[in-house]
């Protein structure tokens, strides 16, 4: 994130309150959030109002990008050395088919991967303060950005919404 | 053998050229074709000689790269083989390049034990006992094999110089009886020429002469042509005898009779012949004799005897009766038996009265084997021995302790010679209990000369450097005359043998041709291979007297009782000296597919009734020794009566030869079956003094299961039309023409066929003419490196060779007929092998070659799992070249090492070479230029090789014969082998002389 | 699953015990592992020393038990993908706790497989000439050969699946790297890539995978079809057949799923996981194998009836000698263990008991193993020319190989069980219904309890 951010972590240990606290935070304004689970939920995506994710692009670019390069590998190459084997002609597309689509699904997979380290920002070998293990484990936690002055409204509506735990710290979730 | 390896040939190569010469000088070796002086690297040079693998003597042509021997092949110019060769000829290059040759002197000191020394050391050594013999009237005794011209008199004047004159000339097979029984009628004691291409039929008495039997190369091609189907007729072909051998199974009919009952046989059909009056020109006088002396011999007789009934041998008299003319031979069993004059008589007769005698059996010109010492005096020799007259037996390139009957004792007696020298190559039986051996050179190193045949005068000069520090026998002889100095011994003045050689020619030019300069005669006679005359013909009658003596032995004919052991003498291996050549080790055997031994072939009934099964170790007892054989189960053999090669069962004679040889690792499996000749009698037989071949024996299973090592896999085509045949009758025009079992709708192409721009080269194979002799295997292994995997390997099934002659078996289990067919890669124009390998190893190219990229192989094996054909082989390991057979390693062609797929390339060096050569003439390639191996040395020219997109090549012809047929040809894989399929007539046919053929086939094929 | 007394902390405690200090048995096995590999090895090494005529292999079999294993565990792999790809898109909930243990299967077994195409080479060192790059003269492979199809399908195959089975482990590590410390916490830190959990991680991270999966699933049909090309591509009775490929990918799921159970019981049993691998699990993965069982046992019979239909000689006298010949015994292993025995699991009683089930899914690992020598011995040791027929018998060297390549997987698989968490933690608790208000409390004690124990 840019700079040094300052906010509140909240510690939930039940979903329910988890999601209320994220709406009564945007509802109140405080729509920078960040939000860290054991488990993936829609609901939390739903609850903050996220697009769908962009990976599906690169996985499908990945693929044609595949297709193409298999039929020019195997088309290029025959034509560069046209040996005659086994009476067949030297473009057999029926062969060449099953390389590039092999290749199809290679690509497809490399993009996919791509996408994922690209748009999760990944890998990150530095974890932030305001990330707890028990994040991972059985706690959601809720990392409000916000100003020196609403710290406090923050840390409110967080302990009215059922917060386990409530911290201020610098420093994002993630970076 | 690696890259660099093959540069140090080359070098060494190079070296031998440069090298300065001994005894003969290189100006003196006149190469075919090519004058000396242009020895170009990688430039083949040829010399001619004759081959002396067996007496046959063939010419043959020496192809010689940087002064190494690398091929040979039949001396085209020569009339006995005209251009071919049999396996054994193309082996004659292991003999010179044989890792156990041997390389100096040796002496057997007190111990017992060879010592090497020095030639000056072991030839004053020997002059010093010449003198003692000289001086004390000693009888001194030479006994070499088969031998003619130069040397042959130089050993008779070396032996009167030294006041002895016993002299054998010994060969194991020496076909006394037929000279004894042509002495009998005919007052000739000689070996006639048989006519065989201008017979209508030909009923053989056991001789095998396509296996072995006098001049096996030339028989094949004169048989090949007689059964030719041309316009009018096919000629042909029933053999009669007790074992189906590579002869019988190319013959129309299998006459299976008892050893020992051919004589009454022919007897019995001359007594028909007489009786029906369907004789023809002889002389009223002589008929009433004639019948006298057959009409014991009736058909009832004789079906009591041999099985055959009247009816049947009625009809086998009156088919011989009419053909015009018929040929009637007699060998093998027939001729080595106890009645083996009488039968030879009998058979002579039945040719007398058909009018043959003079037609197709001439006796002139005659064969040189009839200079052929016999069994007889061989057994005399021994006895002399024995009675210690023989104080000094010389022996050279023979080899009696291992070829004579073990009860005759030439061993022991050897003992009670003081003095034993064998001037030879090889360290066998005999050259192992000498005194003194002394190596000398081999026939493709020596000069020398050669007559087989009356007029036919062949010369041989060394066709490279020797090898090793061997002398030649000739120039041996004389310097030992020289040194043992006596007044006689003064009258060897000559120089060298060489010298000996030239002036016998020197009379031989005055005789035939004096109006020409000798140097030019000489040089022509050296290019041609030798001088070769027309004989004038001979006339002879019928000695009435010496029949019926010759009749008497034919009297008291009794049926044999217990099991009769019969031997012949292997297709591989001859007597036995082929033995220590790998190649002919690897060779399966064509009739039982088995390598690398020896074995017992035995009736399956009666290995049912003995409890015998196959690869049962037996112990074979005969009145006089006993070994231990292997048992085949054979169907070829007659019940009663087993069968057993001899050549095999060695305790000497090299890695290759003997199991037993230190060197002998790496050829797997110890065991070989033991030497049949051991098991026979040693008296000759009455008549003729000839070897017995037979002898009654009993069979004990030992209960050992003993690996024998065949290379087929299953002797049934299971109806698969791999080896298809058509009747007579189907050849008829108008006839349907089968086309193979296996018919495949007009070959639907699912892509445009591919362009071949200028060549498509292919070949033409016909089965008709085909009769397994297997000489193009041979062939194959020595053009192409092929590299010789041992027995252990070839029973695994990873034998190297490149083309096989596949041999299945048709018809009833108990009396099968053979068929052959070679099976070799078939360059298909939809080749299965190509499109699966996965770095390109194996392609197509722009000539409808299959072509086998052998540096780019990483040996999936997948080509050869996708070739239906299976013509793929696969280098297990590398395999061992020990030295100096590395020396005969074609430069023109990889040596392959371990993990890389090969195979048949349609000798596309030969190729390549051919097409270079017609550039530099400026010309189209003709047709029949180019010719495999294979192709070039078949004796019946059965293979022919072409370019198919030339209409009037021989092959695209044959490619449109009637006959025409392609393996497996439903798979489309457009195969660039034709076959063309075996004529077998139907058994109604065989009898009919006659057929409307299709004409014309043949002719191309044998012009 | 449905068992309400699972907390995500005891999940936690649970599935990470299994990463706790190993036994003595572990030990042995992971030295038993070793020794056969050593073994294969030592054999391999007499190969590249003396040829390729150390095998068995021989003419006209050219191919045996080297590409038998090659086939075998490439078929093995398979039912790691299908539990784990095709279960995730199906949305079926009891893949949770055995999709892990099923890939691990995957990843390992192709990882044993494409030892085989280089082992079976007659210049193994060569290898490299079958990869796609141009080559002297600028040549590359021939893309006509099955053999290169197989490079890419197998290679193809084998990295999608390592990254599909990382990808699965991430969230873990995380978890695994917040309950260690030590070396152990930089190294699963590391591998975890910094993980937190975090929406934007979930987002990509759920559509990524969900991706992956899907473009697993096409691949792994195309993997064994491709794999039984090699075969059908070819003109060998017995081989060139138009069913082989939806025949070998049903016979792959079948040994798949067989190895699957063969593994898990004692996972089950010696990790003592009833609670997440529950009968459930063992018996639906039963079924699925009574499914592959009738698909392949249909092909068997499909083959012969073709063989028969299409009155073609060299067809049927290959599959007569299937049945008849000197192979029968492998041919009917192969009917028995691969079609017969699995109908057994149409018993309740026979698919719920952990001994009938392992005992039947090792038949069908040996049946599977054997269904393969058999395609390819038989259809080379008797193809058209009867005059080449011949036998193939294995030598010391194809046996150690393949006891080898068994020792190699099995290595791994030991590794994998120790290293990692056999079952997916994340995944298991997704299974929970999320926390709601009321059930707070336990659940968060535990945690703090626990947390001492972290820091």
């Amino acid at each position: 994130m840019n700079g040094r951010a300052v906010g509140v972590v909240g510690h939930f240990d039940q979903l329910d309150r988890f999601l209320a606290a994220i709406r009564e935070l945007r509802a109140s304004g405080l729509d920078n959030l960040r939000v860290a689970s054991p488990v993936p939920h829609h609901e939390i995506d739903e609850a903050l109002g996220r697009r769908e994710s962009p990976v599906r692009v690169f996985a499908l670019v990945g693929g044609i990008v595949g297709a193409i390069f298999g039929l020019g590998l195997t088309i290029n190459t025959s034509i560069g050395y046209p040996h005659i084997t086994g009476g067949k002609p030297i473009v057999s597309m029926p062969a060449f088919i099953v390389i590039a689509f092999e290749l199809t699904i290679l690509f497809g997979a490399i993009g996919t991967l791509l996408g994922l380290l690209v748009n999760a920002r990944f890998p990150r070998l530095h974890i932030g303060p305001a990330f707890h293990p028990r994040f991972c484990r059985d706690q959601f936690g809720l990392f409000v950005f916000c100003a020196p002055d609403e710290i406090e409204s923050t840390v409110q509506i967080l302990r009215h919404a059922g917060a386990a735990e409530v911290r201020q710290v610098d420093g994002d979730v993630e970076v | 053998m690696n890259r660099r390896d093959f540069f140090k040939l080359l070098g060494f190569g190079g070296a031998a050229t440069l090298t300065g010469c001994s005894s003969q000088a290189p100006e003196g070796l006149i190469p075919y074709l090519v004058p000396v002086e242009e020895i170009i690297p990688g430039q083949a040079t040829w010399y001619a000689t004759i081959c002396r693998e067996c007496p046959a003597g063939c010419g043959m042509l020496v192809k010689t790269l940087e002064g190494r021997a690398v091929k040979v092949e039949g001396n085209p110019d020569h009339p006995v083989n005209r251009g071919r060769l049999c396996g054994r000829g193309q082996a004659a290059l292991q003999g010179l390049y044989n890792p156990d040759r041997i390389r100096q002197p040796l002496l057997k000191d007190a111990s017992g034990q060879f010592k090497p020394l020095s030639w000056h050391d072991a030839e004053g050594w020997l002059a010093v006992r010449l003198k003692e013999l000289r001086a004390h009237r000693q009888e001194i005794v030479w006994l070499t094999p088969h031998l003619t011209g130069a040397l042959d008199q130089l050993i008779d004047r070396w032996l009167r110089a030294f006041g002895s004159q016993r002299r054998l000339r010994y060969e194991p097979f020496a076909y006394e009886a037929i000279k004894a029984a042509n002495k009998l009628l005919f007052g000739l004691e000689a070996i006639p020429t048989y006519d065989l291409q201008s017979s209508q039929l030909i009923f053989s008495f056991g001789s095998d002469f396509l296996d072995t039997w006098i001049s096996p190369v030339m028989y094949s091609r004169e048989f090949a042509a007689m059964r030719t189907c041309e316009a009018g007729h096919m000629g042909r072909f029933i053999f009669i005898g007790p074992r189906r051998s590579l002869t019988a199974a190319n013959a129309d009919r299998w006459v299976s009779v008892s050893p020992g009952s051919e004589g009454i046989m022919a007897a019995g059909m001359v007594r028909v012949i007489i009786a029906e009056g369907i004789d023809r020109g002889v002389p009223k006088g002589e008929i009433e004799r004639i019948k006298d002396l057959v009409d014991r011999y009736t058909p009832h007789l004789i079906s009591q005897t041999t099985g055959v009934t009247p009816a049947d041998l009625e009809g086998l008299a009156r088919l011989f009766a009419k053909a015009d003319p018929g040929l009637a031979l007699s060998g093998g069993a027939a001729e080595s038996g106890r009645y083996a004059t009488a039968t030879v008589a009998a058979v002579n007769l039945l040719n007398y009265v058909t009018g043959n005698i003079g037609r197709t059996v001439r006796f002139s010109p005659l064969s040189s084997l009839n200079r052929l010492s016999s069994h007889r005096d061989l057994v005399a020799l021994i006895q002399a021995m024995n009675d210690g007259e023989i104080s000094a037996l010389f022996l050279s390139e023979v080899n009696p302790v291992f070829s004579l009957p073990r009860s005759a004792g030439f061993e022991q007696a050897l003992d009670k010679v003081p003095l034993v020298v064998s001037c030879g190559s090889f360290m066998d039986e005999t050259t192992a209990k000498a005194t003194l051996v002394l190596p000398t050179h081999t026939p493709l190193e020596s000069w020398g000369d050669d007559e087989s045949w009356e007029g036919l005068y062949g010369l041989m000069q060394p066709a490279m450097e020797p090898v090793f520090g061997t002398k030649p026998l000739g120039d041996l002889m004389l310097s030992l005359a020289k040194r043992s100095s006596n007044s006689r011994a003064a009258a060897f003045t000559e120089e060298s043998f060489y010298e000996v050689l030239r002036n016998r020619w020197r009379k031989l030019h005055q005789r035939v041709r004096p109006e020409t300069e000798f140097e030019t005669f000489w040089s022509e006679a050296l290019q041609r291979g030798g001088v070769f005359q027309e004989t004038h013909p001979r006339r002879i009658s019928l000695n009435l007297g010496g029949l019926a003596k010759a009749f008497q032995g034919l009297q008291a004919l009794a049926r044999p009782d217990n099991l009769t052991l019969l031997l012949y003498p292997s297709i591989n291996h001859f007597d036995g000296r082929g033995a220590n050549r790998p190649w002919l080790q690897e060779l399966p055997d064509p009739l039982t597919q088995l390598t690398w031994d020896s074995w017992l072939e035995i009736h399956p009934e009666d290995a049912q009734r003995l409890a015998i099964s196959e690869g049962d170790l037996l112990k074979v007892q005969s009145p006089y020794d006993e070994i231990e054989l292997p048992a085949h189960l054979s169907a070829g053999v007659r019940r009663g009566t087993v069968a057993a090669p001899v050549g095999q069962g060695h305790t000497a004679y090299g890695r290759y030869a003997d199991p037993h040889n230190p060197n002998a690792v790496g050829f797997g499996e110890k065991r070989r079956g033991g030497n049949p000749f051991a098991l026979l009698p040693f008296e000759p037989e009455a008549g003729s003094g000839g070897l017995l071949l037979s002898t009654p024996v009993t069979l004990t299973n030992t209960g050992v299961k003993y690996p024998l090592a065949s290379v087929s896999g299953s002797a049934r085509q299971h109806d698969r039309g791999i080896a298809q045949a058509i009747s007579p009758a189907q050849l008829r025009p108008g006839e349907p023409k089968p086309n193979t079992q296996h018919p495949t709708p007009e070959a639907r192409q699912m892509y445009p066929p591919h362009e071949h721009p200028v060549h498509r080269w292919g070949m033409a194979i016909d089965l008709n003419a085909c009769t397994g002799c297997s000489a193009c295997v041979v062939a194959c292994y020595a053009e192409n490196n092929i590299p010789v995997v041992g027995k252990e390997q070839v029973a695994m099934g990873r034998e190297m060779s490149w083309i096989r002659i596949e041999r299945f078996e048709e018809g009833p289990a108990d009396r099968p007929g053979t068929r052959f067919i070679p099976m070799l890669c078939q360059h298909c124009d939809n080749a299965p092998c190509e499109p699966v390998c996965p770095v390109y190893a194996t392609l197509h190219n722009s000539e409808g070659l299959n072509i086998q990229v052998y540096n780019r192989c990483v040996g999936t094996r997948y080509c050869s799992n996708n070739c239906p054909y299976k013509v793929r082989r696969f280098n297990w390991f590398t395999y061992p070249w020990p030295e100096p057979l590395h020396l005969q390693l074609n430069p023109d062609v990889t040596v392959r090492e371990s993990g890389v797929m090969e195979k048949c390339t349609f000798c596309v060096q030969r190729i390549t070479a051919g097409k270079a050569k017609a550039k530099d003439e400026g010309r189209p390639i003709r047709d029949g230029e180019i010719e495999p191996a294979c192709a070039q040395t078949c004796p019946t020219n059965a293979i022919v090789f072409g370019d198919l997109k030339d209409p009037t090549s021989a092959v695209s012809r044959l490619s449109h014969n009637p006959r025409r047929y392609r393996v497996l040809e439903h798979l489309n894989t457009q195969p660039a082998i034709t076959y063309l399929k075996k004529i077998i007539p139907a058994n109604g046919e065989v009898s009919s002389l006659e057929f409307r053929g299709t004409g014309s086939t043949h002719n191309e094929l044998n012009t | 699953m449905a068992d309400y007394k699972l907390t995500y902390g005891k999940i936690d405690r649970d599935l990470l015990k299994t990463m706790e200090a190993p036994g003595r048995t572990w030990y042995i096995l992971l030295a038993i592992a070793i020794a056969l590999v050593a073994l294969g090895g030592f054999a391999f090494s007499r190969q590249i020393r003396y040829g390729m005529g150390v095998w068995g292999l021989t003419h006209p079999t050219m191919w045996a038990i080297d590409i038998t294993n090659f086939v075998f565990w490439v078929g093995i792999a398979h039912s790691g993908t299908l539990i784990s790809a095709v279960l995730f898109l199906f949305r079926v909930r009891w893949r949770a706790s055995i999709y892990r243990a099923a890939e691990a299967v995957t990843v390992f077994a192709l990882m044993t497989a494409a030892l085989f195409p280089i082992i079976h080479l007659g210049r193994p060192w060569y290898v490299y000439w079958l990869l796609p790059y141009p080559q002297v003269g600028g040549l590359w492979p021939n893309f006509r050969s099955p053999l290169i199809w197989d490079v890419f399908a197998v290679l193809t195959y084998m990295l999608v699946s390592m990254v599909f089975f990382f990808t699965g482990l991430v969230p873990d590590l995380a978890v695994v790297r917040d309950q260690s410390r030590g070396w152990r916490r930089r190294l699963y830190g590391f591998l975890a890539q910094g993980w937190q959990g975090t929406d934007r991680q979930w987002r990509h991270y759920t559509s990524a995978y969900l991706f992956l999966a899907a473009l697993a699933t096409p691949l792994v049909i195309s993997v064994h079809s491709v794999v039984s090309w090699d075969f059908a591509m070819s003109m060998v009775p017995g081989w060139h057949s138009t069913i082989f490929a939806p025949y070998f990918v049903a016979g792959a799921i079948h040994s798949g799923l067989a190895m699957v159970i063969t593994l898990l019981i004692p996972l089950r049993r010696t990790f003592r996981l009833d609670l997440y691998l529950t009968q459930t699990h063992l018996e639906n993965l039963a079924k699925l194998i009574v499914l592959t069982g009738l698909i392949v046992g249909y092909s068997y019979a499909t083959e012969y009836f073709i063989a028969w239909y299409s009155a073609n000689d060299f067809e049927w006298e290959t599959f007569r000698y299937r049945a008849l010949g000197d192979y029968a015994w492998g041919f009917w292993i192969m009917i028995v263990f691969n079609s017969l025995v699995p109908l057994l699991f149409f018993i309740k009683k026979i698919r719920t008991s952990t001994a009938w089930l392992l005992t039947i899914s090792l038949l069908i690992n040996v049946g599977m193993w054997f269904e393969r020598f058999i395609i390819i011995v038989t259809s080379l040791a008797r193809d058209y020319d009867p005059y080449t027929w011949g036998l193939y018998r294995p030598t010391w060297v194809d046996i150690s190989i393949t006891a080898g390549s068994f020792g190699w997987f099995f290595l791994w698989f030991l590794l994998f069980a120790k290293l990692l968490p056999v079952i997916s933690i994340v995944e298991v608790k997704e299974q929970l219904p999320p926390p709601m208000m009321g059930e707070a409390g336990s659940g968060t004690q535990k945690a703090e309890g626990e947390e001492e124990a972290v820091r």
